[in-house]
């Protein structure tokens, strides 16, 4: 009994200073910029009719633009998944000139203006384009093509899946390799045995993210995509054009699904970081 | 009111939880002024706590701390005139030795020249003079220590506080370490309290110890006070080299405590010896096993089995050697008995008995 | 013997399999760029770079990523503080609520905050009545450059703040040191590099941001638009050339940001494995 009516009243000292200058700013801050639109968003939301929701999502238009979004994203994730643990292999296990430079290069993705890759791969794969021009003589279109917007957002996802795979390699005791070479393990048999189980859940994570910033991205598509409806039309387009007409509605709708979307790979995405720390952290 | 006057730190009836864990459990103690005091239990047995409550780190969620005649449940950390040594130093990692020790002079707003001669003091003091200038990350674990310490101290405290300040030391440093810790706190006069979970620690550095359990005060007193006259079974169990017996009655001629069965043997308890070396009261000996031997540098530890107790006992190396395998003959002198939380020390009654034939 | 050589074999397939993959995917955009924006001549492009448009748009970008980068410097410090000092009830929530601005995405934020300050919001009476615009102006930009870079700062602090612990600051603060003390002389050293790595990544991204600036600038020209949003126009009325020697203003910037970050970085990391 008494026991338990000490406990209500536990206390908390707290003796480094400036907990509610610090608190105080951070949620004035956080409020201004992330809670009072958010909230915003779900009032607006709320004041929708659900049937009305429905009808704009199912538009035959826009489930097109998602499945062209989806796929696009998944293709150009999957591809960086692979590049990316080659990527971070070569860049952990291998010394060569330049290893550096190429090190940096990885971050280029994050650092140029989405707007800029957009025209700047858009020129290099038109048909008179660099690329686009070799392609174009046996009668492949890139640019203005799903392959053209998935070429963009392998650009755009570059970094995520050697970013998080890097670390784990880096991490890796050598002398599991060793060991397993020792007791007669051919090099392909210890890579899928001992050295992908490792890295798988990172591989993941990155895909992951690359995942949900392709699903978003808009900047560098734009300009590829030729944003031709049913073909190459991808959903943050169709959620820019419901804009321009003052839509606001449907523009709502359409952005709710992708942002339920996202928040699915996020939520995934955290379980697997989750156990991919503890992987780091345990290998220590 | 006497009682509290000549307390210099007083704990009363505190409690403290972490959630559904009991931190504290009723704690009570008082510190004469001048002691150099350990609070000694294993890990989670909120030792740790308790100085952090001592220090303002945490609050007491009921009860008293009282200070030099004064409650400071409600006085902040820094204003208690305390010092404290943080288990891993905490010593700032991007300032000199200098600054670190300088630094709660510098909050003061002491003078340049008073700092000045004040770190040069501790630096001499420590046995640092002329790494002055380093960094933490380029001293060793007991250098560091020193300077914690000499921090510690800069401003002058009245109780200064150490929480497992050998924990981070390795082995062989850690006993010259402990001694002139000892020294320098003795030397400074300064009413000291630090948190060990090491009881040959304790024993050493002490003049009073407290054991703390799970949350509780099992018992406070000098260390050779707990030992001769443990009062919990935990004390008794926790301090010193010892062996549980399950059935005390095991062993003939000593009286018997109503309802308890269990006791705690200590190497000192014991005398072994050989068939065919004389011994003193032949009556109530037990013919025990020896199952193992071994070099302890100063003597030798034989472990040994009676019916289902294995202890060890201990032999100079002026003795004649045992071998494992051989029966000898052992002699209890006295036994630890657990009645429940309590604890008897019975006397072997041969002692009394023959004594007096004698 | 054939181990080795297989092994060498491997490696340079694998070297060489990324070389391809970041040239044609890293190094031929920019070189793209860099030959559409110089195809007509020195001339052409200095006309093109110091159009009176652009040097609008740059001033703007600068505006916004300016106001960003203090924004949210100043509340990742203090929330980073918050995060990493202090035990209390709902942190979790609190550090997903400041990570969840980069998960949406740019055109997502852009059309919340025509939500909130736009015509069919509630707030709108309010903020007309002061004649205070924000959606297709210059606010509504520096607001959606703020948001889309928002935990920047704090993100990169967090960790550096955790793995110190709180050591330090509790015995500072048990000597009687006050807050912006133990701050600037025991925890600001801790955080120098991270926080500096914080600013640039902030800055690089703000000053590239298109998505959400675009939905909320209305496109006027010489008003607001920010560079990338000069870009997408020019290039949209087909003046190519004009397109990719502004674009190439902003390849430079990101550029030397992305190298000042590798200098960061690396200075950061030796210092932090000597203390």
């Amino acid at each position: 009994m008494t026991e338990k009516k000490l406990k209500r009243k536990t206390k908390n000292v707290r003796v480094i200073p400036g907990f509610g200058l610090s608190l105080g700013i951070t949620l004035t801050v956080l409020s201004f910029v992330v809670i009072i639109p958010l909230a915003t968003l779900v009032i607006f939301t709320a004041g929708m009719s659900f049937n009305d929701v429905i009808m704009t999502v199912t538009k035959p238009r826009v489930l097109a633009s998602f499945r062209v979004s989806f796929l696009t994203a998944f293709i150009a994730s999957a591809i960086n998944t692979v590049m990316g643990i080659i990527l971070a292999w070569v860049l952990v296990r291998y010394d060569f000139p330049l290893k550096r430079f190429m090190d940096g290069m990885i971050e280029l993705p994050f650092a140029l203006p989405t707007a800029v890759a957009g025209i700047s791969l858009t020129a290099l794969t038109s048909d008179n384009g660099l690329v686009g021009s070799f392609f174009a003589k046996f009668g492949i279109r890139l640019a203005y093509t799903r392959v053209g917007i998935t070429i963009a957002l392998i650009f755009i996802g570059i970094p995520f899946v050697v970013r998080t795979v890097q670390p784990v390699l880096e991490k890796l005791d050598p002398s599991y390799e060793e060991a397993a070479g020792v007791m007669g393990a051919d090099r392909f048999t210890i890579f899928r045995r001992v050295i992908f189980p490792e890295i798988w859940p990172a591989a993941i994570t990155g895909f992951g993210l690359a995942m949900g910033r392709c699903i978003g991205e808009y900047g560098s598509v734009v300009f590829i995509a030729g944003n031709q409806p049913f073909e190459t039309e991808i959903t943050p387009l169709i959620i820019m054009s419901k804009l321009q007409e003052y839509d606001y509605a449907s523009a709502t709708a359409i952005a709710l699904v992708m942002l339920i979307f996202s928040f699915l790979i996020l939520f995934l995405v955290s379980y697997f970081q989750a156990r991919n720390t503890k992987m780091i952290q345990g290998g220590r | 009111m006497s009682e509290e006057n000549k307390s210099y730190v007083e704990l009363k009836n505190i409690n403290k939880f972490y959630g559904e864990y009991h931190a504290s459990n009723n704690v009570s103690f008082g510190i004469e002024k001048g002691k150099l005091v350990a609070l000694l239990g294993p890990s989670g047995s909120g030792k740790t706590t308790i100085l952090r409550m001592i220090a303002g780190l945490e609050a007491p969620d009921s009860g008293e701390i009282i200070i030099d005649g004064q409650v400071v449940n409600d006085i902040p950390a820094s204003k208690r005139g305390i010092g404290f040594v943080f288990q891993n130093y905490a010593l700032f990692r991007y300032m000199t030795v200098y600054e670190n020790i300088a630094f709660g002079l510098r909050i003061q707003k002491q003078s340049n020249d008073k700092i000045d001669a004040r770190v040069k003091e501790l630096v001499s003091l420590i046995g640092l003079d002329g790494l002055e200038k380093r960094y933490p990350s380029q001293l060793s674990g007991g250098q560091r220590q020193r300077v914690a310490f000499a921090r510690a101290l800069a401003p002058n405290p009245h109780l200064l506080l150490l929480d497992e300040p050998f924990a981070a030391i390795d082995a062989k440093v850690r006993k010259e370490l402990r001694s002139w810790l000892k020294n320098m706190i003795e030397k400074l006069g300064i009413t000291s309290i630090f948190v060990t979970h090491d009881q040959d620690e304790a024993v050493e550095v002490a003049d009073e110890i407290i054991i703390t359990n799970k949350g509780r005060v099992e018992q406070k007193g000098s260390p050779i006070d707990i030992y001769k006259n443990p009062e919990t079974a935990f004390a008794a169990q926790f301090f010193g080299q010892t062996f549980f017996v399950e059935n005390y009655r095991d062993f003939k001629t000593f009286d018997s405590v109503e309802g308890a069965s269990n006791a705690v043997l200590r190497p000192e308890f014991l005398k072994l010896t050989k068939k065919d070396e004389p011994k003193k009261y032949s009556v109530t000996i037990a013919k025990a096993i020896v199952q193992s031997v071994d070099f302890r540098g100063s003597n030798i530890e034989v472990t040994v089995k009676y019916k289902n107790n294995i202890f060890i006992a201990r032999r100079t190396l002026d003795e004649a050697p045992v071998e494992v395998g051989e029966e000898v003959d052992i002699f209890v002198y006295r036994l630890l008995v657990l009645d429940g939380d309590k604890v008897h020390l019975l006397k072997n009654r041969a002692l009394d008995e023959e004594s007096v034939v004698i | 013997m054939a181990e080795k050589q297989s092994n060498g074999l491997v490696k340079y397939f694998l070297i060489a399999i990324s070389v391809i993959f970041l040239f044609l995917f890293l190094v031929l955009p920019l070189y793209v760029v860099v030959t559409e924006a110089f195809k007509k001549g020195a001339e052409q492009y200095w006309q093109a770079v110091s159009d009176e448009y652009t040097v609008k748009a740059i001033l703007l970008t600068l505006e916004a990523t300016v106001f960003a980068v203090v924004i949210n410097t100043v509340f990742g410090v203090f929330a980073a503080w918050a995060v990493t000092k202090f035990r209390f009830e709902g942190k979790k929530v609190l550090t997903t609520l400041i990570d969840l601005p980069v998960t949406v995405s740019p055109i997502i934020a852009g059309l919340i905050y025509v939500l909130t300050f736009g015509r069919q919001s509630i707030l709108y009476p309010l903020l007309e009545k002061y004649d205070i615009k924000i959606v297709f102006a210059v606010p509504g930009i520096v607001l959606a450059t703020i948001f889309v870079t928002f935990p920047f700062v704090s993100r990169e602090l967090i960790p550096v703040l955790e793995s110190q612990g709180t050591d330090e600051e509790e015995a500072a603060a048990l000597m009687g040191a006050n807050g912006s003390t133990i701050f600037r002389r025991v925890t600001f050293p801790h955080i120098k590099w991270a926080l500096l790595y914080g600013v640039v990544l902030c800055a690089s991204r703000a000053m590239g941001e298109f998505g959400a600036v675009s939905v909320l600038s209305g496109h006027l020209r010489g008003k607001t638009n920010t560079l990338p949003l000069h870009v997408e126009i020019l290039f949209n009325e087909f003046q190519y050339m004009p397109a990719f020697a502004v674009s190439s203003i902003l390849v430079v910037m990101a550029i030397l940001l992305l190298i000042i970050r590798s200098i960061i970085e690396h200075k950061g990391k030796k210092e932090t494995e000597i203390r």
